[in-house]
């Protein structure tokens, strides 16, 4: 039997990571449009902050970010690369399954934190929404809790669906409902029953978290029900991607 | 500890395979010796790609034992992952990356340092010093086989997978990488080679396996195997050429009949 060299997790960790960021770099151009789009609808909305409060501006913009991170982004990317066997490629190397998948979630968490800052960016200077401290921390921390749901049900969808053309059209589909009916029924143009149920779907309840989350001061016992379905979302959505999903599409 | 030229770097014991009711591999046994290129050929569905991915660690065998020198796939998989290079049938490289990105990713993730001047040196072993900062899918057929050999051989592995590696290459690289494969030999490297050429079984492969239904119904030198059957009817009758090859004992053996 020879010396054999197993890697530190670090040295593969590292690895990885440098790898995804240098794709994620070249693929600039997504993650242009994925900040894109809340900033546009932040600065079209300019006129509608007094009315409306600028949390309830910043959360929404964050929540389009979001859902475009998890579901345009991350899935879109998993279900290419498994396609190309890509992973496959990678598994036959001394390396574990969970540091494939820990870089990938790293380089979406970064994604996170860059439309999260985008957005109160855009937010300042544009619309000149100013939050405390406590309330640009406490956003932070919700909009991670957000990306996981997001991140978890991108990760279903590729865990349900094989064929990558397909997970694009599901992606884009849902993507853009969540957009127009969370938007439209947040905006109170919806019947009634349509409106509560978003409130209580993904969409509803991540945005507003990270309203009330801007604002810690006016926090309730409801904010933290609709944390805990929050989470609860992240966890099944998230379950069902890892039990379901498949390195191949062979 | 150096290995002896005799040292077996992949021992397949009593392999089985099932998907469902179908029985893709069954029973099958063999090894591979450093120094050795061993060539596993068979039909389409015959079990080949089932073995291999056994051996990769991304399948798991109803039963059976492979050892990647000396390592436990099962037991002990990354220790037998660092022992294995391997190259895919199809490229798999993330093509945002460029050719010098993807041999650090790999170097990285076998604990290899790759320093700017190693990088170089491996490139120009290739001959390609120009390419560095060339993105995979840019290269030609033939420039995309080397890098994925340099990329399955950038942590020194005592066994290197093959798989169908010369297919849609061009005589000219076709023969290149036999020539470096054939220097992975004279290194004491054991090398698994899958392929669909007769041709290059016979040019290249020190013994064969054939399989056909999931079993391994011949194992030998390809010079044995043609003497074992040269006079066997069935090989006789597929015979096209007057003299018996490789081929005629393949297809005398696994049958005329095209497989999906």
């Amino acid at each position: 039997m020879t010396n054999t060299v197993i890697p530190s997790n670090k040295a593969v960790l590292s690895a990885l990571l440098r790898a995804d960021f240098t794709t994620q770099w070249r693929n600039r151009k997504s993650v242009v449009l994925i900040l894109l789009i809340p900033i546009i609808i932040l600065i079209s909305w300019k006129g509608l902050v007094d009315k409306l409060g600028g949390p309830f501006v910043l959360s929404n913009c964050i929540t389009i970010g979001l859902n475009a991170v998890g579901l345009m982004g991350y899935s879109n990317a998993v279900a290419r690369d498994r396609d190309k066997g890509i992973f496959q490629r990678l598994r036959v190397a001394p390396l574990t399954a969970w540091s494939i998948m820990l870089s990938r979630l790293t380089v979406q968490l970064a994604m996170i934190l860059l439309v999260t800052t985008g957005v109160f960016v855009a937010g300042y200077y544009s619309d000149g929404i100013q939050l405390t401290t406590a309330g640009y921390i406490t956003g932070f921390a919700m909009a991670f809790v957000g990306g996981a749901v997001y991140l978890g049900l991108g990760q279903a969808i590729v865990g349900l669906i094989k064929n990558p053309e397909t997970v694009n059209a599901v992606t884009r589909l849902v993507y853009f409902l969540f957009i127009m009916v969370g938007m439209f029924a947040e905006l109170g143009a919806l019947p009634k029953e349509v409106t509560s149920i978003v409130k209580w779907s993904p969409y509803g309840t991540v945005k507003h978290i990270l309203s009330a989350g801007m604002q810690p001061g006016a926090w309730t016992q409801r904010s933290t029900i609709e944390l805990m379905v929050t989470i609860g979302y992240a966890l099944v959505f998230s379950a069902i991607g890892i039990r379901w999903f498949r390195w191949t599409t062979k | 500890m150096a290995a002896s030229s005799t040292a077996i770097v992949l021992q397949v014991d009593n392999l089985h395979v099932s998907y469902g009711n179908f029985r893709a591999v069954n029973d099958v046994s063999f090894n591979v010796r450093a120094g050795e290129i061993f060539g596993l050929l068979g039909p389409n569905g015959a079990g080949k790609t089932s073995t291999l991915s056994c051996v990769e660690g991304l399948l798991q065998a109803q039963s059976g034992r492979i050892t990647v020198a000396g390592f436990d796939v099962k037991e002990q998989p990354l220790h037998a992952r660092a022992n294995l290079g391997v190259q895919l049938q199809t490229t798999n490289f993330q093509p945002e990356l460029t050719v010098a990105e993807i041999l650090q990713l790999f170097a990285g993730i076998h604990g290899v340092p790759l320093t700017r001047e190693r990088l170089q040196e491996i490139l120009l072993s290739i001959k390609l010093e120009d390419a560095a900062h060339k993105r995979f899918g840019q290269l030609s057929g033939g420039q995309q086989q080397r890098v994925s050999l340099v990329i399955a051989m950038v942590h020194n592995p005592r066994l290197v997978l093959l798989d169908e590696p010369t297919t849609g290459l061009d005589p000219q690289s076709r023969r290149q990488l036999w020539e470096r494969m054939e220097g992975l030999r004279d290194n004491n490297h054991g090398i698994l080679l899958t392929t669909h050429s007769m041709e290059e079984a016979e040019a290249v492969c020190d013994r064969i396996a054939i399989i056909d239904h999931g079993r391994i119904i011949a194992i030998d030198s390809p010079q044995v195997l043609i003497d074992n059957h040269r006079n066997d009817p069935a090989v006789i009758s597929v015979s096209r050429k007057g003299k018996i090859t490789l081929e005629d004992v393949f297809i005398g053996l696994t049958g005329s009949s095209v497989r999906s």
